[in-house]
C-alpha cells in the first residue's frame, strides 16, 4: 500500500460506498499482519540455527548419563535411576523457563549508576512493581512460544518419562512451585540489582553469583549426588527452588510432609526475598542521588 | 611475516595495558574461571564416585581429557572467541568498514586484534590438571606420541578457529546474531565429552557425522586419545586433514562473506 494509495482511501473514506470501505479497511490490516510477519521472520535464520544448537547441550548430557550408568554396576545413582536422572536434567529446563530472569539484575544496577533510575521515580509507579508485571507478560510470552520445541523434544525423550506421568495433586503441587520459583527468581535478582545502590560496578558480582547460581541450584546435576552435608546444606538455600525441587516434585522424590514442608519453606523464602528486596530498594532510595540522565 | 608478528605483539600489549586499567574486574574474571573449573572438577569427580568409567575412561583419564579440553578452550577464548564476537557487532554496526580499509589482511586483523588475557590462566590450570592426570595414572614419557600429540592439539585449536570464524561469518548474512558466545559454548558441548558417549541407535550416526562430516567430535578426543589411550595413526592423519581443510573452508566462507557484506549507515 503505498502513500498514494492512504491518502485516495482517507478521501474516499467519506462518501465511497460501504463495499469500498470494508475492502480499505481489510486491505490495511492484511497489510500490517503482511508486515509483522516479515518483521517477525526476518530473522529465521538465526533462530533456526539457534533453536538447532540449543538441542546439543540436551543431547550431550543424555549420552554422558547413559555412559556414566552403562560404566557401573549400581541401577541407583544418589538415589536416581537412568530413567529418572534423564527426566530430571531434561525437568531442569521447565523450571528454568518459569525461574530464570537474565539480565535483570544488571538493568537495575545500571539505572542505578546512570541515574535513569529516576524516571521510576517521578512517576505515580512501584519501580519493584512495574519489572514485576514487565518480566510475567515476558515470561508468558516465552513460554508460549517455546511451548512447541519442547513439546517437541519431551515429546522425543517421552521413553523417559514412562509411568512417571504424576497425578493431579502432584501436577498441582509441580504448578505452585514453578510460580514460587519465578517469584524467587524474581526477588533474588531485584535484590542482587540494588546491592547497585553501595556498589557502583556490579556486573562482575553478578558473574560469580550466576556461576555458583548454576551448580547450587542443580541445574548440573540433582543436588543428592553431592552426598552429605553438602546436599543438607543446599537444600536449605533458597537456590534448590530455581531448578532442583519444582523437578524433584514432578518426580515424586519428595511426597507427603516433605512436599508439604518444601512448599512452605518455597513460600518462606520467596516472602523473605520480597521483604529484602523492598528493604534494600528503600535503604538505596535515602543514599541515591540521581547522577545524570 | 615480521609485519605481522610485530602487529601481533603490539595487539598483545595492548590488551595487556587495558585489562590492567580495570585490575578488580580483571581479577574478579579469574577468580570467575576458577570457580567454574572447580565446579567441573567436583561434578566429574562425584561422577566417579558412582561409576568406574565412563565410555572407557577411567578417572584419571577423564581427568586428563578434561584438562585438554581447558586447556584448548582457553587457548580459543584467549586469542580468537572476543574478536569474533566482536565481528559480529561491528557487522550490525557497519563499523566494519575501517578494519576492511586497513593494508592488511582482514582475517588476521578481525580475528587476532584484541588477546583477552584474563582467560590465558584457563590454559595454565589445564596443562595443571593434564600434569596432575599424567602423574596418578603413572604414564610413562613417549617421545613420539607426545610429539604426535603436540601436533594434533594444534590441529584442534585450528580447527576450532575454523569452526568459530564460520560462526561468526554468518553474522553477515543472518545480522542479528544471536548472542555468539552463547551459541559458541552451544556448539562446543560437542567436543566436551569423549567419543565413546555417542553410542546408541541414533547417537551412532549422530556421533559420525560430527566426526567425518563436521570434524568437531575430534578436536579434543583425537590429541587425548594419541597421548594417553589407543594409538589410531588414522585419526591423527584425518585430523591433519580435516584441520588443513577446515583452515582452507573457513578462509573461504570468510572472505565469501565480507563480499557480501553492505555497510550499514554511518
Amino acid at each position: 500500500m503505498s502513500l498514494q494509495d492512504v491518502t485516495q482511501v482517507l478521501m474516499k473514506s467519506e462518501e465511497s460506498p460501504l463495499w469500498l470501505r470494508v475492502w480499505a479497511t481489510v486491505r490495511k490490516y492484511t497489510n500490517i499482519f503482511r508486515v509483522s510477519l516479515i518483521e517477525r521472520t526476518a530473522y529465521r535464520g538465526d533462530f533456526l540455527l539457534g533453536t538447532i544448537l540449543r538441542f546439543f547441550p540436551v543431547i550431550t548430557t543424555i549420552l554422558l548419563w547413559k555412559a556414566v550408568f552403562s560404566g557401573t554396576q549400581q541401577h541407583r545413582i544418589a538415589g536416581f535411576s537412568e530413567q529418572r536422572m534423564i527426566a530430571y536434567l531434561l525437568l531442569i529446563h521447565v523450571s528454568r523457563m518459569f525461574s530464570s530472569m537474565p539480565g535483570l539484575s544488571g538493568t537495575i544496577a545500571r539505572d542505578i549508576r546512570d541515574g535513569t533510575l529516576k524516571k521510576y521515580l517521578v512517576q505515580p509507579l512501584d519501580m519493584i512493581g512495574y519489572l514485576l508485571s514487565y518480566r510475567a507478560a515476558h515470561k508468558v510470552a516465552y513460554i508460549t512460544t517455546s511451548a512447541g520445541p519442547y513439546a517437541g523434544l519431551f515429546f522425543l525423550c517421552s521413553g523417559y518419562f514412562v509411568d512417571l506421568w504424576p497425578d493431579v495433586l502432584t501436577l498441582s503441587a509441580y504448578a505452585v512451585s514453578l510460580l514460587l520459583a519465578f517469584v524467587i527468581g524474581f526477588f533474588f535478582e531485584t535484590a542482587m540489582g540494588m546491592v547497585g545502590f553501595w556498589f557502583l560496578e556490579v556486573t562482575s558480582l553478578l558473574w560469580v553469583v550466576n556461576t555458583v547460581n548454576y551448580f547450587v541450584s542443580g541445574q548440573m546435576f540433582p543436588l543428592d549426588l553431592l552426598g552429605p552435608p553438602w546436599d543438607t546444606i543446599l537444600k536449605w538455600l533458597p537456590f534448590q527452588y530455581l531448578a532442583y525441587f519444582p523437578a524433584v516434585v514432578f518426580l515424586r522424590e519428595v511426597t507427603g510432609r516433605a512436599l508439604v514442608e518444601g512448599l512452605l519453606m518455597e513460600l518462606a523464602w520467596s516472602a523473605a526475598l520480597i521483604v529484602l528486596s523492598r528493604w534494600l530498594f528503600a535503604r538505596g532510595l535515602r543514599r541515591y542521588s540521581a547522577y545524570g540522565g | 611475516m615480521t609485519r605481522y608478528l610485530r602487529l601481533f605483539v603490539a595487539f598483545a600489549r595492548f590488551g595487556l595495558a587495558s585489562e590492567m586499567a580495570f585490575r578488580a574486574n580483571f581479577l574478579v574474571k579469574l577468580l570467575v574461571e576458577v570457580l567454574w573449573l572447580g565446579i567441573l572438577l567436583i561434578f566429574y569427580w562425584k561422577l566417579f564416585d558412582n561409576t568406574s568409567s565412563i565410555g572407557g575412561w577411567s578417572r584419571s583419564e577423564y581427568f586428563f581429557f578434561v584438562g585438554c579440553h581447558y586447556t584448548l578452550g582457553g587457548i580459543v577464548e584467549t586469542f580468537f572467541l572476543t574478536n569474533c564476537v566482536e565481528f559480529a557487532e561491528l557487522v550490525r554496526s557497519g563499523d566494519l568498514d575501517t578494519y576492511l580499509l586497513k593494508p592488511i589482511d582482514e582475517q588476521f586483523l578481525i580475528s587476532c586484534r584484541w588477546i583477552d588475557w584474563s582467560t590465558l590462566p584457563n590454559v595454565v590450570q589445564g596443562i595443571a590438571i593434564m600434569t596432575i592426570a599424567l602423574a596418578v595414572m603413572g604414564w610413562t614419557f613417549d617421545p613420539l606420541r607426545f610429539v604426535l600429540f603436540v601436533l594434533v592439539f594444534a590441529c584442534g585449536c585450528a580447527l576450532a578457529y575454523s569452526f568459530l570464524l564460520i560462526l561468526s561469518s554468518m553474522a553477515v548474512w543472518l545480522v542479528r546474531n544471536q548472542n555468539l558466545m552463547e551459541m559458541w559454548w552451544l556448539f562446543t558441548t560437542l567436543m566436551r565429552y569423549p567419543r565413546a558417549i555417542y553410542e546408541g541407535p541414533w547417537a551412532k550416526p549422530f556421533g559420525l557425522f560430527f566426526t567425518f562430516v563436521v570434524p568437531v567430535l575430534i578436536v579434543v578426543n583425537v590429541p587425548a586419545d594419541t597421548l594417553i589411550k589407543a594409538f589410531e595413526p588414522w585419526f591423527i592423519v584425518w585430523t591433519v586433514i580435516a584441520a588443513v581443510g577446515m583452515l582452507a573452508v573457513s578462509r573461504r566462507f570468510f572472505r565469501r562473506a565480507l563480499q557480501s557484506y553492505r555497510s550499514a549507515s554511518s
